[in-house]
C-alpha cells in the first residue's frame, strides 16, 4: 500500500525531528569535551530542575494549542525553528486567510506548511546576515531613536492582526479579552504571558462551547 | 584561557553551521514536499506562492529583534552559541531567561554578573539547550494521535471544529492585547494606531478590490505603528 502524504510527513518530521534533538544535545557535549570544561553537576541540575518545572508545561500546551492551527506537517517545523507566537503563527495564521483556506483541511495544512517554511529560511538567513554583520549593524540596532520601534513590535503586530480577526469573528474574541484585561488590572502578567496562553485558549473554548449550544455563532465565518 | 576564547572557537561555529544547515534542508523538503501535494490536490501554483512570497516579506521586520536579542548575549556568550540558540525552538524571550537559569543556578546574581566563568558558560549551554526541547518532544510522540483526535472531531462535529481552532486563537492573541490595553502610554498607542491602519487596509482592499495589498497590508500595519512608536516615545 502506497503511503499517504500526511504518513510520509509524519515519518519525515519524526527523523528530522529526532535528528535535530541528537545535534541540540551535541553541541554542548563537543564543546564541554573539546575543551574539558564541565558544569558542576549540581549547578546542572538545579538550572534544568528549574527551566523545565516552567517550560515543561508551557511547550506541551503549545504544541497542542498551536497543532490544530497548523496542521501535522507544519508544527514539525515550528517546533524545529521556533519563534512561533511572534512570528510564525501571525505569518502562517495571515496566509491561511490571504489564500483562503482553513485550518484543519488538506489544503490549510499545505498553505501553513509553506508559509512557516519560507518565515523560517528568511529567520535563518536575516539572523545569519545579522551575525556576520553584528559590528556595523550594533549601534544601529541598539541606537535610542529606533528602541522605541522594536520595543513595541509586539503590540504593532498584534494590533495589526488582531484588528483584521477580531472585526471578522468578534463573538469568539469578546470574553477572552474581557478576561485578561480583567487579570492584567489586578495583577502584572507581563513576565509570564506564555502560561497564559493556554489558560486564556482553555478559557476561550469554554466561552465559545456555551455560545456554540445557546446557537449565537451562527454568524462565525470560519 | 578566557572562557570566551572557548565560546568563540571555530568549532562552535562549526556546529551551529551544521545544525543550521539542516534546519534550512529540512525547510526546504517541506516546503518542497507541501507544494508538490498541493499541485496533485489541485491548488493554484498562484496561491501557494502568494502565501510563500507573502510569508518571506512578513518575516523579514519581526526577526529583527532576534538579531536585537543575539547583541544582547554576544557579551557573555560568544557569537556562535547565541547564533545557534536563537535560530532553533525557542525564542529570544525564553533564551534570555534560560541564560539567566544557568547562571543563577551557578550561584551568580544573573547573566551579566561579574565571576561568569568557563565552568559557568557550559552550564548556561546545557540549560538553554535542554530547557525548550519539550515541544519538539512532543510533535514526535503524540503529534499523529493529536491529528487523528482532531481528525475524529472533524466528523463528528466539522462547525465545531473549527469554532475551537479559532477560539484558540483568540485565547493566544488575547494574550499579548489585553496586557497593553492595561498598560496605556506608548505601546497602547501603538497597538492602536497599527490596528486602525488595518482596517483602513482592509476596508481599501475590499472596496476597491486591491489585491496586492492584501497580502502586505500586516507588515505594512505593524511597520506603521512601529515608526510611529518612535514619535510616540518623543512624546510622553
Amino acid at each position: 500500500m502506497k503511503k499517504t502524504y500526511q504518513d510520509e510527513m509524519h515519518i519525515l518530521g519524526r527523523i528530522s525531528g529526532i535528528t535535530v534533538l541528537l545535534f541540540i544535545f551535541l553541541i554542548p557535549t563537543v564543546i564541554c569535551l573539546y575543551f574539558n570544561i564541565f558544569p558542576p553537576f549540581n549547578a546542572l541540575l538545579k538550572g534544568i530542575l528549574m527551566i523545565c518545572m516552567i517550560y515543561i508545561p508551557i511547550s506541551i500546551a503549545e504544541v497542542f494549542t498551536y497543532a490544530p492551527m497548523l496542521g501535522s506537517s507544519a508544527s514539525y517545523l515550528v517546533f524545529v525553528t521556533g519563534n512561533l507566537t511572534n512570528l510564525k503563527i501571525p505569518c502562517a495564521k495571515m496566509a491561511m486567510e490571504q489564500c483562503e483556506v482553513k485550518s484543519s483541511t488538506e489544503e490549510g495544512d499545505i498553505i501553513a506548511t509553506l508559509s512557516v517554511a519560507a518565515s523560517s529560511i528568511t529567520t535563518v538567513i536575516i539572523i545569519l546576515i545579522g551575525m556576520i554583520l553584528i559590528k556595523p549593524i550594533e549601534p544601529i540596532l541598539t541606537s535610542s531613536t529606533l528602541k522605541p520601534a522594536f520595543d513595541n513590535i509586539l503590540p504593532a503586530l498584534f494590533g495589526g492582526l488582531g484588528a483584521y480577526f477580531i472585526r471578522k469573528d468578534w463573538k469568539l474574541a469578546v470574553v477572552p479579552l474581557a478576561v485578561i484585561i480583567l487579570i492584567s488590572v489586578i495583577t502584572d502578567i507581563s513576565s509570564i504571558l506564555g502560561i497564559f496562553i493556554p489558560i486564556m485558549g482553555g478559557i476561550s473554548i469554554l466561552s465559545s462551547r456555551i455560545m456554540y449550544k445557546k446557537g449565537w455563532l451562527t454568524g462565525v465565518k470560519e | 584561557m578566557d572562557y570566551l576564547d572557548v565560546a568563540n572557537s571555530s568549532i562552535v561555529y562549526i556546529l551551529g553551521g551544521i545544525l543550521i544547515l539542516i534546519v534550512v534542508i529540512q525547510s526546504f523538503i517541506f516546503l518542497r514536499k507541501a507544494y508538490k501535494r498541493g499541485l496533485v490536490i489541485g491548488m493554484e501554483k498562484k496561491k501557494m506562492n502568494t502565501a510563500i512570497k507573502s510569508s518571506i516579506t512578513f518575516s523579514i521586520v519581526p526577526s529583527i529583534p532576534i538579531v536585537i536579542a543575539l547583541i544582547a548575549m554576544v557579551p557573555k556568550l560568544g557569537i556562535p552559541f547565541p547564533w545557534i540558540r536563537l535560530s532553533i525552538i525557542g525564542s529570544m524571550q525564553y533564551e534570555l531567561i534560560a541564560a539567566d537559569t544557568g547562571a543563577k543556578a551557578m550561584g551568580l546574581s544573573g547573566l551579566s554578573a561579574a565571576g561568569f566563568s568557563a565552568q559557568a558558560f557550559a552550564n548556561v549551554m546545557w540549560i538553554m539547550s535542554i530547557g525548550i526541547i519539550w515541544g519538539l518532544l512532543t510533535c514526535i510522540l503524540f503529534l499523529k494521535k493529536l491529528e487523528k483526535g482532531l481528525s475524529n472531531q472533524k466528523k463528528k462535529d466539522n462547525t465545531w471544529l473549527t469554532i475551537l481552532i479559532s477560539s484558540l486563537f483568540f485565547g493566544m492573541i488575547s494574550v499579548f492585547i489585553g496586557p497593553v490595553i492595561t498598560s496605556g502610554s506608548v505601546p497602547l498607542y501603538t497597538m492602536l494606531s497599527s490596528a486602525a491602519v488595518m482596517l483602513l487596509f482592509s476596508f481599501i482592499v475590499e472596496k476597491f478590490k486591491v489585491n496586492w495589498l492584501k497580502n502586505f497590508a500586516l507588515s505594512l500595519s505593524m511597520i506603521i505603528g512601529m515608526a510611529l512608536a518612535i514619535f510616540y516615545q518623543s512624546l510622553v
